[in-house]
């Protein structure tokens, strides 16, 4: 529990704000990354902490773990009224703290010419623009991951850390009094490698902007509940007549940066890895064996399906699989996809 | 939780303080103020945060309500009645299917008048499954006898959920009071809100104590007899009382409502109505929604257009004069209705205002009936401008062209109407001969032979790859272990849980078997109508034209959570002995709503409900023992398994198989890890369980025929491990080893071992 104490606010006008008088966020991740906890506190710095009206609210659903999730925070002049309930749509600011997302989901969605982008990422803003299919704004770069990797703590301080770098209305002291207070009494030896983390988001984003060009225009956004099927092409009773079709999906962008490599040539074929995998990556086929009988031969790990969860490397009794850092590429180049059976 | 800010200025009478929080957090921030005795609950989205919360502060020792997990929402509700009738104060918080399932016990608690606050964070009712916010749920509620208080924001629901109790406790009234938010909307966005500072304050105005001299079971000189057998003369006289205490319920809200507006300056008059005075145009939409539309107003009125909002603070009663009032002027108004009455040609609220308006001879102002944002779907101000434009046109034609439909529904593109995807899979691929059953007829036992594992990874997974379960889970690895050791085809039925949630979101499905889910607990029902058609129909002839080429294995999945709220169908479905299989995964806990204590938890484990602190240590008592009930129902086949012990679950596999197919019903548990709410390592799951087999708590075994046998005896192979050594692996466990939690522990340790015990003398005599 926090409790924030009557002190001197750091009082300050919002930037920018749309028709309605609001100045909106919306923050971009997977399950795990502590986004929605980063959403909160940003959220209850600027109400609590600076002295704004405000709504912060996350999205819900079946999402788990490694599943995409949006935060969405809104601050408002203290005396304007707060009636929207809806997601934000054409933010000021938004974070991506997992830049694999943009493979599977519009990230920059509804993005104003002067929007900012922060993404966590070690690549140039250029090209992440690229990337991202952005015509013109902000984009700032942090290496969240990174940080958060050498000072051992969570990415979402770093992204916060960049997050109030945007947010120039919130003092980032209202941050370091609110992870001192909230983790000084349990974890008094974890306050300073999180406030470090934090403030080595805040100091080390690199802002590059892009002007749209002539005769361009940000295009447009689309409502984000409008779905695939419709009453005239959605089976009775909501019954799926095509099951399986999860194999379509494509869940890599849950690996939050570790995933398991194969070496075939240390690989016994014992299954082992196959019995403890969830997601069903491993990939077999009947070969002959030395003495000309059928046998299962582990090929190799279907990576489109695998969260990274590294079971399989501790279910492994030989050096066959082992655990390392994603190098970009690396997964698609070293899949090896599962033979489906697919309707004719 | 709540926030303090800071002590505003106000003009009301009592001291005030801002807290920034949500919807669910206010309904149980007033709850912990108002220190109700008894919150009888069980978790469902997304109202169960109203019981995590209080049991948040309950460690830090905030209030002293009693929190009552219990097997169901029809048992949460009785829990309820039965306390309001011992004379203290009851709350509860539900959502969706949640309600529906206590309904029954909704008119019993108004019919039998006793008060008490029940929480409806408003969701749509299932089927299919949605747990979005809309108001299906809600609707069921309007008959039920209970005042219904409307609440558009968290600051309403704060406000609502003290008037409500003074409402229900008021002599004139005496029935229990709903709250109603809307979910996700309202309960799970975070708002300013002014709450009074002292808690004195509130229980000066809803009264210390709750009023005496009305029947109370615990009154031993005054005996009562409560809930008879009534006939018909009688009956309708005590509906009347009830209707007449309804009706009065209007006036005493009233005089509540401003008494707190005196107090703390906020008003909620029957009808919140937003520019209405020379409104000539209107919407009418109730709780979130009603709050968005008043931006759509402010809009068009700077364009010249008079528009107004109208959304009830109470709908029961149902403020018919009121609204007629408001409507006086009014050339149009568009009604959204948030559910449909299906075939009533408006939804509930469309349907009583035009009552209303023909009650009293408004004939002129035309209605519009608009179902929409149904489960969940958003109402952006967009829409808001739909719903106008539909009133203005309806002024301008003169005419309502049309006066019912849906809003916000999509015809879908043909191109991408749903084609399937994988062909069926082959039975010669699933029945692969590699595993033989016997039975030795003189031991009255099994035989089982199974390849190395090896070879059966060349049976198709029956589960497809791309399902959504957080990295690391364990049911589906442990699943499709299980499904290893099962030849031929399958037809399988999930209860509701993550299993069933991450591989069934629409479109996409991620089982290639056939499917089905119907609700949380009644799947061993379900699946024995589905076994016994199958017989049926076979028996008939029906199904020659498919060609079967053997019986199919009928497979219940149900987590945890499942076998409590679904203990009684279970035990009916193995007493009458259907030829199926029930497999639990036990996760120890309903972590699809967010970890909260499932029965199978065990004593001291840290969830969502039995939250660590000063004032609390986990979960208060100890973990049920559910595959030794399911024995006591003398089924032919119960086991335990785990995917750390893979041959022995693949044989079990088979043995199931064999007895569901031959026998009767087969119960099997496998404990499985969740790294999320265990607070684990992803990668440790097998090694987690391994260590939960290995100190006892889950021991290996199977009850064949009524004889039992340990599978793997840790103690045998000099290999039982201390239970600290598989606590110190999760962090929901890691306080139990620490000197403060040792009286916990010894507690917990010693009825591992009393089980344990029990077992092995089980296993040594087949009499046991």
């Amino acid at each position: 529990m926090m409790i924030w104490e009557k002190g001197d606010k750091w009082m300050n006008s919002l930037p920018k704000v749309n028709e309605l008088g609001f100045f909106e966020i919306r923050l971009e991740s997977i399950g795990g990354l502590g986004a929605n906890l980063a959403g909160k506190m940003l959220a209850e710095a600027g109400v609590v902490g600076a002295g704004f009206n405000g709504v912060s609210f996350s999205s819900y659903g079946s999402e788990k773990k490694g599943s995409p999730v949006k935060a969405h925070i809104r601050f408002c002049d203290i005396n304007a009224n707060i009636r929207d309930t809806t997601p934000v749509e054409r933010p000021h600011v938004v974070g991506v703290f997992h830049e694999a997302l943009a493979k599977t989901i519009n990230v920059i969605s509804g993005l104003y010419e002067d929007s900012i982008v922060l993404v966590n990422s070690n690549k140039s803003p250029d090209q992440l623009k690229e990337n991202f299919n952005m015509l013109g704004g902000t984009i700032a770069v942090i290496d969240a991951t990174g940080i958060s990797l050498e000072e051992k703590n969570r990415v979402n301080m770093a992204m916060l850390g960049g997050l109030f770098r945007l947010c120039d209305f919130l003092d980032p002291q209202i941050m370091r009094d609110v992870i001192e207070k909230s983790l000084g009494k349990k974890y008094p030896q974890a306050v300073a490698p999180a406030i470090r983390t934090f403030d080595r988001g805040y100091n080390e984003v690199q802002f590059k902007t892009f002007e749209l060009s002539e005769g361009e225009e940000m295009p447009a956004f689309t409502r984000s509940d409008e779905p695939v099927l419709g009453y005239e092409t959605q089976p009775m009773g909501g019954v799926i007549t095509n099951p399986g079709n999860s194999i379509l999906k494509d869940l890599s962008i849950s690996r939050a940066g570790m995933l398991p490599h194969f070496d075939e040539n240390t690989c016994i074929h014992c299954a082992s890895c196959d019995n403890v995998c969830p997601d069903f990556c491993f990939v077999w086929d009947e070969q002959q064996d030395k003495k000309g009988r059928p046998q299962m031969f582990l090929q190799g790990i279907d990576y489109q399906y695998c969260k990274g969860c590294l079971k399989c490397v501790t279910a492994c009794p030989t050096e066959a699989l082992s655990s390392h850092r994603e190098e970009e590429g690396y997964a698609e180049e070293h899949r090896v996809p599962h033979v489906f059976n697919l309707a004719k | 939780m709540a926030i303090e800010m800071n002590n505003e200025k106000t003009t009301d009478k009592v001291e005030q303080r801002v807290v920034y929080e949500s919807g669910n957090e206010m309904a149980a921030y007033a709850a912990h103020q108002i220190n109700y005795h008894i919150m009888g609950y069980f978790p469902i989205s997304p109202s169960t945060e109203v019981a995590q919360f209080l049991d948040l502060m309950k460690t830090s020792g905030q209030h002293d309500i009693v929190l009552i997990p219990a097997d169901g929402e029809h048992g949460s509700a009785g829990v309820c009645y039965g306390a309001s009738s011992a004379g203290g104060r009851v709350f509860n918080a539900t959502s969706a299917n949640g309600y529906l399932y206590m309904l029954e016990q909704m008119p019993v608690q108004s019919g039998t008048r006793f008060p008490m606050v029940l929480n409806l964070v408003c969701r749509s009712v299932s089927g299919p499954l949605d747990i979005h916010g809309d108001h299906s749920d809600l609707y069921y509620a309007l008959n039920t006898g209970w005042p219904i208080l409307m609440c558009r924001d968290p600051q309403a629901v704060y406000d609502m959920n003290i008037i409500a109790l003074k409402l229900a406790e008021d002599p004139e009234v005496r029935l229990p009071v709903m709250v109603a938010q809307d979910g996700y909307f309202t309960s799970h966005q975070k708002r300013r809100v002014m709450t009074m500072k002292d808690r004195s304050d509130v229980l000066n105005f809803v009264g210390e104590k709750a009023p005496e001299g009305y029947p109370d079971t615990l009154d031993r000189n005054h005996p009562i007899t409560v809930g008879p057998y009534m006939n018909e003369p009688d009956y309708i006289n005590n509906c009347y009382q009830q209707s007449e205490a309804m009706y009065r319920a209007e006036g005493v809200y009233e005089r509540i409502q401003k008494e707190y507006a005196e107090l703390t300056g906020r008003e909620y008059p029957v009808l919140d109505l937003y520019r209405m005075e020379d409104a000539e145009v209107a919407v009418f939409l109730m709780n979130s929604s009603s709050e968005i539309v008043k931006d759509v107003v402010d809009q068009l009125r700077e364009k010249g257009i008079k528009a107004g909002s109208i959304a009830p603070n109470i709908i029961r009663p149902f403020p018919q004069k009121q609204i007629v009032e408001a409507l006086k002027n009014v050339k149009a108004i568009t009604v959204g209705d948030r559910a449909d009455s299906y075939g009533a040609h408006g939804g509930n609220m469309v349907n009583e205002i035009k009552a209303a308006l023909f009650t009293y001879g408004n004939t002129t102002t035309k209605v519009i009936s608009r179902i929409y944002g149904l489960g969940g779907k958003d109402f952006y101000a967009e829409d808001g401008h739909h719903f106008f434009q539909l009133a203005i046109e309806a002024v301008e034609k003169d005419k309502v062209e049309v006066p019912f439909d849906y809003h916000g529904h999509t015809p879908g593109d043909p191109d991408k109407a749903p084609k399937r995807v994988l062909e069926p899979m082959k039975y010669e691929d699933l029945n692969t001969g590699l595993i033989k059953v016997t039975e030795d007829e003189e031991a009255g036992k099994l035989k089982v032979r199974i390849p190395p594992l090896r070879q059966l990874t060349k049976k198709p997974k029956r589960i497809a790859s791309g399902h959504g379960a957080c990295p690391g889970c364990g049911i589906f690895s442990g699943l499709e272990l299980f499904f290893k050791g099962i030849e031929g085809d399958i037809v399988a039925l999930f209860h509701t849980g993550c299993a069933m949630v991450v591989t069934t979101g629409y479109p996409y499905s991620a089982h290639k078997a056939t499917y089905i889910h119907n609700l949380f607990q009644n799947g061993a029902a379900t699946l024995s109508g589905v076994v016994e058609m199958f017989w049926e129909r076979k028996r008939r002839g029906e199904l020659d034209h498919l060609g079967l080429q053997d019986d199919f294995t009928f497979v219940m999945i149900t987590g945890d959570g499942g076998m409590d709220i679904g203990m009684g169908p279970a035990i009916g479905a193995a007493l009458r002995n259907h030829k199926m299989i029930i497999l639990e995964y036990d996760n120890e806990g309903y972590m699809n709503t967010g970890a909260q204590l499932s029965y199978s938890t065990p004593l001291g484990h840290r969830t969502s409900t039995s939250n660590v602190g000063k004032h609390q240590g986990g979960k208060l008592f100890h973990h049920k023992d559910t595959a030794q009930i399911m024995a006591a129902t003398n089924i032919p086949y119960v086991f335990t398994g785990s995917e750390a012990y893979p041959q022995d679950l693949v044989k079990k596999a088979a043995k199931a198989q064999w007895y569901a197919q031959n026998e009767g019903l087969v119960y099997g548990k496998i404990l499985i890890t969740c790294p999320l709410n265990w607070l684990s390592e992803e990668q440790e799951g097998a090694t987690i369980i391994d260590a939960a087999v290995g100190s006892c708590f889950f021991p290996l075994y199977e009850i064949e025929r009524g004889i039992t046998t340990i599978t793997f005896d840790p103690e045998a192979k000099n290999k039982r491990i201390p239970l600290s050594d598989w606590l110190k692996t999760m962090g929901k466990t890691k306080h139990m080893t620490k000197p403060e939690y040792e009286s916990a522990y010894k507690s917990f340790e010693d009825e591992v071992d009393r089980r344990w015990q029990k077992l092995k003398a089980k296993h040594e005599n087949p009499y046991l």
